[in-house]
């Protein structure tokens, strides 16, 4: 799940004790009722479930409908059509029915090629964001005319959708892939160049004293003070940034977006694909989950004293 | 009397807060520390003793006079002063031993060097076995005493220490006390040391201050003579001798009257 607001932090069930999913001491001889109330997965697990069981209810023929599904095709494919789109996206197989020639994947890539074209990309632009986000904050923490000149540039480029410029970006860089990692470098860096800024102001005033009371010159109060101390809030802006140029992204391969998770997505919507479109749906919401996951957990291992000291 | 290395705090004023509503924190202080003395300060709370301590850390500047150290003024924060904060100030993304070490460092030290200094200062204030441990998993006492071992090993010419034993146990704060003056007679630092016991001022200075409040001014200035440096007395022996109660009873009703 992407974060939707800066710095909060967004628990898709309850509150931040729920960090691994809820406690795991339940036992499995409980009853239901009682894993559902401690055990959050088992709560997840069967709303999965009954989701599952109301998507096959709308897509499978019913004889007291004629024979045909609550809702067509074409608008909800059925769950197998979806298991076949994502086997066919990952496989050489004919290009249609009874015809002998063959084809990888989709438009020529497989499933997880157009996932790590996407991937690639985001990786591509939020280093680029790091790289100049980071010292930029820093740079406009700590001296005064570049923060007062540049804030507002900031401020206004983060109130742009950038869906807004795409387009302009494609007439400066070309419609390849450049024009999209400018997409994502500018949507992400002002995320961390502003969580850069906070953290500088959330660092307390005698941490930086007592280090130079300790000797420290202005390199080593930076190195051993000011950037550990940030890189909390530093983590959490790499966090709301990744979850805004995930969803950049996908948008942004709507043009000429093949390979491109996004883009196979509205190409394959375009063509009435609708299998392969929930397929690649799924997809770029799990990949968003295990993106975040993936931040949590160095946030746990590399700031372990967050939210302690 | 030697007047070149000494810390002299001269015509200081200090306000705080925006101009229409400033508040006087200190008023008009003058003050020679020598080298080697053992100062310790005394007061109500909020009379204005760590903001003398932090003008002369060189962490804010006075609003009026200066503060001059061998002759040249205090312009900022410097090695050579050491300060033990009234609220333990470590830095929680090292481990103990780093923090102690972390002064050393910034002098470019080697790492071996700093490995046995900070072995030294860990076993002195009884915190070997958590060396490797964070900071925020100790006790308050315990971040106040790897501040104090922080401070003695980057060796600084004076060592500022606000409420330092504030937070410790009797038997630990003993211990520590002894530890300090020896530390005091064996190197003859010089030490600023603020206290809310009178008992602990007296027995651990070799001069006595008492500061009263709002504004802060300081009222009471005499040396004291328990605590020599090159001379050990044993503690009981020094607190049984009728004129450290005689000084003891006078500090407390200076601060008494202070109020
Ligand atoms: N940064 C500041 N801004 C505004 N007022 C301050 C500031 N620092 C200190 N003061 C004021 O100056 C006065 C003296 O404060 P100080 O911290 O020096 O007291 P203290 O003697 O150390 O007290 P305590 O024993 O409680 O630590 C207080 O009235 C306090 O409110
Ligand atoms: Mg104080």
């Amino acid at each position: 799940m992407v974060i939707p607001l800066d710095g909060l932090e967004y628990h898709p069930s309850g509150g931040p004790e729920d960090r691994h999913g809820g406690p795991a001491v339940v036992s499995k001889s409980a009853p239901l009722w009682v894993r559902v109330r401690k055990n959050h997965w088992t709560t997840r697990l069967i709303a999965l479930a009954a989701f599952l069981v109301v998507w096959w209810i709308l897509t499978t023929p019913w004889a007291w409908n004629g024979d045909k599904p609550i809702m067509l095709p074409l608008y909800l494919p059925s769950i197998p059509s979806v298991w076949n789109a994502f086997i066919r996206a990952n496989t050489i197989h004919p290009i249609a029915e009874g015809v002998d020639r063959e084809v990888v994947g989709e438009y020529g890539y497989y499933l997880w090629q157009h996932l790590l074209a996407t991937l690639q990309r985001i990786g591509i632009g939020l280093f680029f964001a790091i790289v100049i986000g980071l010292p930029l904050g820093l740079l406009m923490a700590s001296v005064k005319i570049i923060s007062v000149s540049v804030e507002p540039y900031i401020n206004f480029l983060r109130s742009l959708p950038p869906l807004g410029y795409i387009g302009l970006l494609i007439v400066w860089f070309g419609i390849d892939n450049t024009s999209k990692i400018w997409l994502l470098f500018l949507a992400a860096f002002p995320p961390i160049t502003i969580a850069t800024i906070a953290g500088v102001s959330g660092i307390k005033e005698d941490q930086i004293h007592a280090a130079q009371s300790l000797g420290a010159s202005r390199l080593q109060v930076v190195s051993s003070v000011t950037v550990p101390a940030i890189a909390p809030d530093l983590i959490t802006g790499i966090r709301v940034a990744l979850g805004f140029a995930w969803t950049t992204v996908v948008a942004a391969e709507l043009n000429n977006g093949i390979p491109g998770i996004g883009g196979l997505a509205y190409l394959s919507g375009t063509e009435l694909k609708t299998p392969l479109t929930i397929t690649c749906i799924i997809v770029i919401g799990i990949t968003a989950i295990v993106l975040d996951s993936i931040i949590k957990a160095m946030e746990r291992v590399l700031t372990p004293w967050r939210g302690k000291a | 009397m030697s007047r070149d290395k000494s810390l002299v705090v001269d015509g200081v004023r200090q306000f705080f807060g925006p101009k229409n509503s400033r508040v006087q924190a200190l008023s008009r202080t003058d003050l020679v520390i020598e080298p080697g003395q053992f100062v310790c300060l005394a007061g109500p709370s909020g009379c204005g003793k760590t903001t003398l301590l932090r003008l002369i850390a060189g962490f804010i500047n006075p609003s009026e006079g200066q503060i001059t150290v061998s002759g040249s003024e205090i312009i900022g924060p410097g090695p050579d002063r050491g300060v033990v904060f009234q609220s333990p100030t470590l830095y929680p993304w090292m481990d103990v031993a780093s923090n102690v070490e972390l002064g050393l460092k910034f002098q470019g030290v080697s790492k071996d060097q700093r490995r046995a200094d900070s072995e030294r200062y860990l076993q002195m204030v009884g915190l070997t076995d958590f060396a490797h441990r964070r900071t925020y998993e100790l006790s308050g006492g315990m971040q106040q005493r790897c501040q104090i071992a922080r401070v003695l090993a980057s060796d600084p010419e004076f060592i500022l220490m606000d409420e330092p034993f504030g937070a410790l146990d009797a038997l630990t704060r003993e211990r520590l006390q002894n530890e300090l003056l020896d530390i005091w007679r064996k190197t003859g630092k010089t030490i600023l040391f603020i206290t809310h016991s009178v008992d602990e001022a007296v027995f651990l200075g070799s001069r006595v201050l008492v500061m009263s409040p709002r504004p802060g001014k300081i009222v009471f200035d005499e040396p004291a003579i328990f605590s020599k440096p090159g001379e050990s007395i044993a503690a009981e022996e020094i607190r049984s001798l009728p004129a450290f109660l005689e000084l003891r009873e006078r500090v407390r009703s200076s601060i008494q009257h202070s109020h």
